[in-house]
């Protein structure tokens, strides 16, 4: 079967002819055929200039992560024909909130600083040598250990396109492998570092980094079991983990969510005035919640009952210091 | 300095780290693209009371169909266990049986179950598990440069030149000591489950620097790939219990090796695979391999990976239906010669993991050994060159080797018409299948030698269509072609002398094992264009050579 791919070409350092432009050209997919096979077939056969980076081309070693159709695909485990019949269309760029280097490659070095920055190394309690980490307890971190560092999460990352210091999902299910990990001894420093700005409260919950991770490693979950675990540890002193108590709060004491309120006590005063001209917007458009109307719902004795019976249960409600 | 940052530069990477020195790793591809990665089955070592080193050492001598040096195997058998512990200390976690003890499978060739696992995703877990301790020990990384040459000067190390390929520079990186880890060669041939990076540099490398290469004719064929890309189902599917059947529904191991069936060592099952199908009880070209029995719990479990890829990459979800499978290239048992302690010939220059032939392997490596491998002498490697280099200093760097490498990589640029590299590498994968697989003889090992070296007459003057400086990977795989090709020639030439059947390398015109002539290890050197032969002895400790039988 002829499929037309339609190629992203850039080289930003090629002075005549820079691009970015797309080329088309004309594959002959068989049965089963990768995309990166594809692009294989492109290079040897074709067009050696194209780059792109791959290597053990059975979907373990993260090299071949591109932009497929608009989204972030493995390309060495994605098969041409269904992708084509699928989207009726098959082009081809680098992964987004990345620089491009050339073509299809671009700066991984952002990626891996990210992931220095989490410390991502055991860091063993004393007396914890020989201790086996038993079938339950690894069922716990078992996803966050299958990541191939593979960039498709960060690539399609909201909170990222918006914050480049942003921790970003990879580097977050990274330091869950560690933070989950029953021998771990620096459990607290690290959620208090996890939680500091451009951690894991800058993450709006678009659950992207999960839709499209190849290895259903599901970064967004592990950023809410380290949210938990920040919480339950006591790290409270950030703006995350305040808005989370403003919401419970809020729920316990109204039934509802008492937004103005919360944004006040997820800020503070200062920072809170700093939203002023948010609010004006929001109420011009009619969008400014307004807590005065029903302070409280009906049936508040049932949304209790709910906290109560959680807290018995899980003793989950934060601790507060002092 | 470490050239690659598979499972054994990186473990060497940190042993020097640890010994206070300043550590760098180069490497073609960022260190967990490496393809240590890739490793499914698992890690060998005798942990518990019921099993012992020795035993371990034993079936590993057996395995190597008596070829292997067994004080080598006795370091890495009786060190493995040791090295184990440690991987857990520094956060890997194995799979755990419901006492809490590492979890062990049966593995083809061993006698007992002794291969220590992460479902069927060992290699990722270790590789991963290694990077974070090269961070942690805070060894410089310079990623995604390629080495084009080591520099010797004075019969001893002085660095290497490497290109980065985000520049297409060449620079120049001195060491008092050099370890070389750079992997496989198994994309010499057709079918095989190594990476596209799998170009065996090392050996060319080595070899231009003046060393010979050891035992290169004994390449493995590991008995389950996929069809189509040599994709591979591990051996940790038959340890699971998983069957071999022929077109007739036979399980036809239970002819070729009565006793251990499926588990037999690769070798024997590699040959009997082809065996079926050349005699027409193959399944287009494939046997297919039945996991259907495990049930669907153990496979989501266990190999969940494995379903994953037949799915993907076959078309077959092996809870269904059996996967259809074939022999192909795997494993490098021969490589760069090195001593327990991974020196080689030249002072200061180190060899580890896949590319070096210490030789633990001998004429076929047992599953499971060669991450042992990795590890044990990679952490030896390391050792041993930190030593090497607290005591000595740094040697002058030539500047006429940058100079040559700069002018090599002109001339290649310069050419204007020739054959296109990728078609000539696709032409000596074809003969390398055709001449030197799994049965071979005198007839077709010379043919495919003649055609070998008419290949590397074509590739001097092979031309680039890609003359552009920043990764231009042409211009590196016309460079990773001439190791390849020096590769195959040495394959070959230690195949075509070898007049014996031993592990993995079977003469048709000479079936049988001959220790009165051939237990010795081979030697290939090149001088100009011409390899020459030698021979070297075998380390014999405790294990008299006997019939190997399974
Ligand atoms: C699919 C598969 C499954 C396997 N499963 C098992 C198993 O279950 N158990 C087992 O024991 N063994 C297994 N093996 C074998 C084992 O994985 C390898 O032998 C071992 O991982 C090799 O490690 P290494 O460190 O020597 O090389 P690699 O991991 O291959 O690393 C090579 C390194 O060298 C670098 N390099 C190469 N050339 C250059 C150059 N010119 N310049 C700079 N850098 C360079 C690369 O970038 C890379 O970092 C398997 C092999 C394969 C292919
Ligand atoms: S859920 Fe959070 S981390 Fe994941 S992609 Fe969205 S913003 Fe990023
Ligand atoms: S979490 Fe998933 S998408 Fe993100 S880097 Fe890891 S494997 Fe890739
Ligand atoms: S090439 Fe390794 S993940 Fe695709």
């Amino acid at each position: 079967m002829e499929i037309k791919f339609s190629i992203r070409r850039h080289d930003p350092m090629d002075g005549e002819n820079p691009g970015p432009y797309y080329r088309e050209y004309i594959v002959d997919a068989e049965e089963g055929m990768t995309v990166l096979e594809a692009l294989l077939k492109i290079s040897e056969e074709e067009d050696p200039t194209l780059a792109f980076r791959r290597s053990c081309r059975s979907a373990i070693c993260g090299s071949c992560a591109m932009t497929v159709n608009g989204f972030a695909r493995l390309t060495c485990s994605l098969q041409v024909i269904p992708e084509y019949q699928k989207m009726g269309a098959m082009r081809i760029e680098p992964l987004s909130n990345h620089r491009t280097i050339k073509d299809l490659v671009v700066d991984m070095a952002p990626f891996w600083e990210k992931m220095e920055k989490v410390a991502p190394f055991l860091m063993p309690a004393g007396g914890s040598e020989g201790n086996p980490v038993s079938i339950e307890d690894q069922a716990g971190i078992d996803e966050s250990q299958r990541c191939i560092m593979c960039g498709c999460c960060n690539a399609e990352c909201n909170s990222l396109e918006i914050d480049e210091r942003f921790i970003a999902p990879a580097a977050s299910a990274k330091a869950w492998r560690f933070v989950g990990d029953v021998r771990e001894g620096h459990r607290g420093k690290r959620l208090e570092r996890l939680s500091e700005e451009h951690g894991i409260w800058d993450c709006v919950r678009c659950i992207h980094c999960t839709q499209y991770c190849p290895k259903d490693v599901k970064p967004l979950k592990q950023i809410e079991s380290l949210r938990s675990a920040a919480m339950k540890e006591g790290v409270l002193d950030n703006p995350g983990a305040r808005h989370v108590e403003a919401m419970a709060d809020s729920v316990e004491r109204f039934g509802r969510l008492d937004e103005a309120a919360m944004t006040f006590r997820t800020l503070g005063f200062l920072r809170s005035v700093g939203m002023i001209p948010l609010g004006l917007r929001l109420e011009k458009h009619g969008k400014m919640p307004h807590p005065y109307i029903f302070p409280q719902i009906m049936e508040i004795d049932e949304v209790r009952a709910v906290y109560d019976e959680i807290e018995k249960k899980y003793g989950l409600k934060p601790k507060k210091e002092g | 300095m470490i050239i690659g940052a598979g499972l054994a530069g990186m473990r060497a990477a940190i042993e020097a780290a640890r010994n206070g020195l300043d550590t760098a790793l180069v490497t073609k591809v960022y260190p967990v693209r490496s393809h240590s990665v890739a490793a499914q089955g698992g890690m060998n070592a005798a942990l518990k009371e019921t099993d012992s080193w020795e035993a371990h050492a034993f079936d590993t001598v057996k395995g190597s169909d008596w070829l292997g040096d067994q004080d080598a195997i006795e370091v890495m058998c009786s060190e493995g266990p040791g090295d184990i512990l440690e991987l857990e200390g520094m956060g890997a976690i194995f799979n755990r049986d419901s006492r809490g003890h590492i979890a062990q499978r049966p593995f083809g060739g061993a006698g007992y179950p002794r291969t220590c696992y992460l479902a069927d995703r060992t290699g990722h877990a270790l590789l991963h598990v290694m990077y974070e301790q090269v961070l942690k020990h805070g060894v410089f990384i310079y990623d995604e440069w390629h080495v084009t040459r080591l520099v010797i000067e004075g019969g001893k190390v002085s660095g290497v030149i490497a290109m980065e390929l985000d520049t297409g520079k060449l620079h120049r990186l001195r060491s008092k000591s050099v370890i070389m880890a750079t992997g496989g060669y198994g994309r010499v041939y057709r079918t095989t489950t190594n990476a596209l990076s799998s170009t065996g540099d090392g050996l060319g490398l080595a070899l231009s620097a003046g060393l010979p290469l050891m035992d290169m004719e004994f390449v493995q064929f590991h008995p389950t790939v996929l069809k189509r890309t040599g994709i591979l189902m591990t051996e940790g599917a038959r340890g699971e219990g998983g069957f071999l059947l022929n077109s007739l529904g036979e399980r036809f191991m239970e002819k070729y090796a009565p006793k251990v069936k499926e588990l037999a060592s690769r070798d024997v099952v590699s040959r009997a695979e082809q065996t079926e199908i050349e005699e027409g009880r193959g399944v287009e070209g494939c046997v297919l391999l039945d996991l259907r029995h495990l049930g669907a719990d153990t496979i989501k479990s266990k190999l969940s990976q494995i379903r994953e890829l037949a799915m993907n990459f076959a078309g077959v979800d092996p809870i269904e239906a059996p996967v259809p499978v074939k022999p192909g290239a795997h494993y490098s048992m021969g490589g760069i010669p090195a001593d327990i302690d991974c020196q080689t010939e030249i002072p200061g220059l180190f060899a580890a993991g896949e590319c070096a032939c210490v030789s633990v392997h001998g004429a076929n490596r047992l599953g499971g050994n060669s991450l042992l491998e990795a590890v044990v002498f990679g952490r030896r490697a390391g050792k041993r060159a930190s030593e090497y280099a607290d005591s000595t200093e740094l040697v002058a760097f030539p500047d006429s080797a940058l100079r040559d490498a700069a002018n090599e990589v002109a001339e290649i640029l310069r050419r204007d018409e020739g054959e296109r590299v990728y078609a000539l590498r696709d032409e000596m994968a074809g003969v390398m299948e055709e001449h030197c697989g799994i049965f071979r003889n005198r007839e077709r090992l010379g043919k495919g030698l003649e055609q070998i070296r008419e290949i590397k007459e074509r590739h001097r003057r092979a031309a680039l269509a890609d003359r552009g400086d920043r990764f231009n990977a042409e211009l590196l795989h016309i460079i990773e072609l001439g190791s390849m090709l020096d590769a195959s020639e040495a394959i070959l030439v230690s195949a075509l002398h070898r007049e014996e059947s031993r592990g993995s390398h079977f003469r048709t015109d000479f079936p049988k094992r001959d220790d009165s002539k051939w237990l010795k290890h081979t030697l290939v050197r090149k001088r100009g264009n011409d390899f020459t032969v030698g021979y070297k002895d075998v380390k014999i400790t405790r294990f008299k050579p006997e019939e190997r039988k399974y």
